[in-house]
């Protein structure tokens, strides 16, 4: 087991380094901050000074190494809008992002899955095919669109609910429903075919032919058999939660991490990029790895190979 | 149930006042929370107008600090008093102002000269450095008033800061209530560029009590109408009314103004009745919004010109007839037209009527004239060979459509342009063999041609310092025109440099005058400004 634990850490130790050096060369070949900040108007001094203040100026390997370096002593960089640390900048949007991501996330398991049971128990019904027909549509409108039908219905026409912006409450209402839906439609899709294929094994047969009730069959053998690929979504979505809501932040103009990485990104206001980088590498690494941790939770014969 | 008698006069009378915002209701009793809904509040996440040296800086800026030159915001842009209410040369070096009394700053402090010096201090704008003008410092013929040395500048302020004031020497105190700005060479545009934004006047106490420069430029303390109550970068702005404003009492209680980075967004929050103005609206959008009768689309033309820039390095670009067909081949009113719906307009040149008495009469932007754009590019001996455009995705309002417009009528006359997406100004800007043609747009920061043709196409100018055009005379006449105290001949050098610049050598070419739209509910009565700064005191209120 530990073995199983310490190659994974290792695995994704590698990961980050990878995805940070990825972005480190492709922002720093791809833009010049300095002209994206102070913009193309600016006085040459002004911009040779700006480069220089954070070392623009120096080859792209020293100021690699310098990045790297600093980040060994927990040193994230500034933000070259403004000077400020960049990890404070981005520790401050963290809390907007995550009532909108964790209250998402809550909405899509707190629906797709038992929607996906539900569909799978009563398959070929009409209730499976209203269910699957919501699933297709949540999954295949854009984000975006979603969003914007939901402000022209609910604020713009019966102005019940902010069209953006973060005042109070009821603001979180329409992000958080364009946020989930889409996820909701993912989850009740693979719950279903997992439970379809699940229900579908021999060892269900034989629980019911020994007399176990219905909802027992369901409760003990055939939910527990099917939330390793529920698991796998669900981590994927916990992953997320830090940078998975960049379109819905800007579409609803919530000041959250997502529209921070907009624009850093357009700014290439690079350690701003990196640190948000960094942090969404680091969530998605440990998801998936509390993901495998639970696989061998939830299948006994995961924990006998890794023995 | 009964139901009580109501006249159908009454019953009108009620729903109609039903309908009216709630801001709008409580104006009698009290003035109104606003809400601006705005693209961007700021780009560098600071209020100091040095570091924010951006339209959307701009906007803003003039709510809360002010100038001693002030501009005629419901007219045309002319000089007026501001902080200042007389102004004199006393040589063609320096000017006196005699200071406004009885300004109160948003800290209660009385305004005097020593904001005045504190504000144009090398504490607060230029650092170390020195007056230059086109590249030479200059001695220094006396001290300039600091204040104590609290904060470390950006190290692009002192830059941006001289290239307003290239040569200002010192800033002298008379007594409390008068200046000398006195620069190191000659220049009839000094009282031009007191009234740009950049000179905005600050609380000398206010920035030397700030902790750092960034706690300062994130509420800087000036006189304007509104001050600075909170601000939360790329999210929102509250300002409150400064009671105690010396142009009277400001009408709006409070001004909130919020970030909102799509336009349906900014659109649909004001037909929600959440935003009492939609700024930064497109022209496209514009039909949309007025088919609600309660609302309406204001404001227009701004100081501003959206051309488009010829590398004259690149190989079909070398010889200037190409460069003129290019310019012949263009028909600017139909772009105005179709993309702008007619809202804005085709300029006389790189030049506005405020530039008064420095305005060229009589000059126009070269003809559409397809046939004489034909016979210079057979002259040139043109083979079609293909001209590269790098062009953002709409960086300005249409740019793409606009690009796609310009490349078919370019077309039409024989010329054969190829658009290349870029997705920023490095690339647009780097030295290559396809850097032919971009977009660009030219700004007047004050009232002189030294504010836009000389500072983007003279010696010093972008164009030049990235290698794409030079012309010798050009950079003559630049430094004449900065340093002439000769007003014909200044005139004159001006209506050479838009023949060389526009014409014999084209640097660039106007396609149109740069618009700017705001919608807000007929109900409010407030007029636009023929610039980005939104005014908001009480003789444009109501």
């Amino acid at each position: 087991m530990i073995r199983f634990v310490a190659i994974r850490v290792a695995r994704a130790c590698l990961t980050i380094l990878l995805v940070v050096t990825f972005a480190f060369v492709v922002l720093r070949l791809s833009g010049d901050p300095a002209l994206l900040i102070m913009s193309p108007d600016a006085p040459a001094e002004a911009i040779a000074a700006f480069r220089h203040a954070y070392g623009l100026d120096r080859p792209i390997w020293q100021q690699y190494l310098h990045y790297f370096g600093a980040i060994m002593h927990g040193d994230l960089g500034q933000s070259m809008r403004d000077g400020r640390p960049a990890l404070s900048l981005v520790a401050e949007r963290i809390p907007a992002t995550l009532v909108l991501t964790v209250t998402a996330l809550v909405l899509k398991v707190g629906i797709g899955i038992p929607a996906g049971i539900f569909a799978a128990l009563h398959r070929r019904g009409w209730i499976d095919r209203a269910v699957m027909a919501l699933a297709t549509a949540g999954f295949t409108v854009p984000s975006f669109v979603l969003g914007l039908v939901l402000v022209l219905v609910f604020s713009v026409q019966l102005r019940w609910l902010p069209s953006g912006g973060q005042e109070s409450w009821r603001s979180v209402i329409l992000p958080v429903i364009t946020l989930g839906a889409g996820g909701a439609a993912i989850l009740a899709r693979f719950t279903r075919s997992a439970m379809l294929e699940v229900l579908g094994q021999p060892y269900i047969r034989a629980a019911s032919a020994k007399g176990l009730p219905w909802g027992a069959v369901v409760r003990r053998h055939a939910l527990p058999n099917a939330a390793i690929p529920t698991v796998t979504i669900v981590g994927f979505m916990v992953g997320s939660l830090i940078a998975g809501a960049v379109v819905v932040e800007s579409v609803f103009s919530w000041p959250g991490v997502g529209r921070l990485l907009v624009i850093a990104v357009s700014n290439r206001d690079l350690a701003v990029v990196q640190t948000i980088l960094l942090l969404v590498a680091s969530t998605m690494v440990m998801s998936n790895l509390v993901v495998d941790l639970l696989y061998g939770v939830l299948d006994p014969r995961l924990r006998a190979v890794h023995k | 149930m009964i139901m009580p008698h109501l006249p159908r006069r009454a019953l009108l009378a009620v729903t109609g006042l039903a309908a009216i915002p709630r801001f709008a209701i409580g104006q009698s009793n009290e003035r109104p929370v606003i809400t601006v809904a705005v693209q961007k509040i700021s780009n560098s996440n600071t209020l100091d107008f040095l570091r924010e040296q951006s339209n959307v800086g701009t906007r803003l800026s003039t709510l809360f600090t002010e100038r001693l030159i002030d501009l005629d915001y419901q007219g045309q842009l002319k000089p007026k008093p501001g902080l200042a209410i007389a102004w004199r040369r006393i040589d063609d070096k320096t000017v006196e102002l005699d200071l406004r009394r009885g300004v109160k700053m948003h800290n209660g402090d009385e305004f005097t000269a020593l904001d005045v010096a504190a504000s144009f201090s090398p504490a607060r704008m230029f650092g170390d450095t020195r007056p230059t003008v086109q590249g030479k410092t200059l001695p220094l013929t006396g001290a300039m008033v600091t204040t104590a040395r609290t904060k470390v500048l950006p190290p692009e302020i002192p830059p941006v800061a001289r290239r307003f004031w290239p040569a200002l020497d010192r800033v002298e105190i008379v007594d409390k209530y008068t200046v000398r700005f006195a620069n190191a060479t000659p220049d009839v545009t000094l009282e031009g560029r007191l009234s740009t934004t950049s000179s905005g006047i600050i609380s000398g106490r206010a920035f030397d009590e700030a902790a750092s420069w960034l706690d300062y430029a994130r509420a800087p303390v000036g006189t304007g109408p509104y001050k600075i109550r909170e601000y939360r970068p790329d999210n929102m702005l509250i300002l409150d009314a400064h009671d105690e404003y010396w142009g009277g009492r400001p009408p709006i209680r409070t001004l909130r103004i919020v970030e909102v980075p799509e336009v349906s967004g900014r659109v649909n929050g004001l037909l929600a009745g959440e935003y009492q103005f939609a700024c930064d609206i497109p022209p496209d959008q514009i039909s949309q919004i007025e088919r609600n009768p309660g609302y309406e689309v204001q404001g227009g033309t701004i100081p501003n010109m959206r051309i488009t820039t010829f590398d004259k390095t690149h190989a079909q670009l070398r010889d200037p007839r190409v460069r003129q067909a290019m310019t012949h081949a263009i028909d600017r009113t139909t772009i105005v037209e179709s993309l702008w719906g007619g809202r804005t307009i085709v300029p006389a040149g790189l030049q506005w009527p405020f530039y008064d008495q420095m305005y060229v009469p009589g000059w126009t932007v070269p003809e559409f004239d397809p046939a004489k754009a034909r016979g210079l590019l057979k002259d040139a001996g043109y083979k079609g060979d293909p001209i590269p455009y790098r062009l953002l995705s709409n960086y300005y309002t249409n740019q793409v459509a606009n690009a796609q417009v310009l490349v078919e009528m370019w077309k039409g006359v024989g010329l054969n342009v190829e658009i290349g997406m870029k997705e920023n100004w490095t690339q647009i800007f780097e030295r290559s063999p396809t850097r032919g043609i971009h977009d660009w747009s030219n700004s007047a920061s004050f009232n002189d041609p030294v504010s836009s043709i000389v500072s983007q196409h003279g010696p010093n100018g972008e164009q030049q310092q990235y290698g794409e055009w030079t012309n010798a005379e050009m950079n003559t006449l630049s430094v004449e025109m900065e340093t002439s105290t000769d007003r014909p001949r200044r005139h004159a050098i001006f209506g050479r440099m838009l023949m060389i610049c526009e014409r014999e050598d084209p640097a660039y070419t106007v396609l149109h005058q740069t618009a700017t739209f705001t919608a807000k509910p007929k109900s409010i009565k407030w007029k636009a400004a023929p610039t980005f700064a939104m005014d908001f005191r009480a003789n444009n209120w109501g």
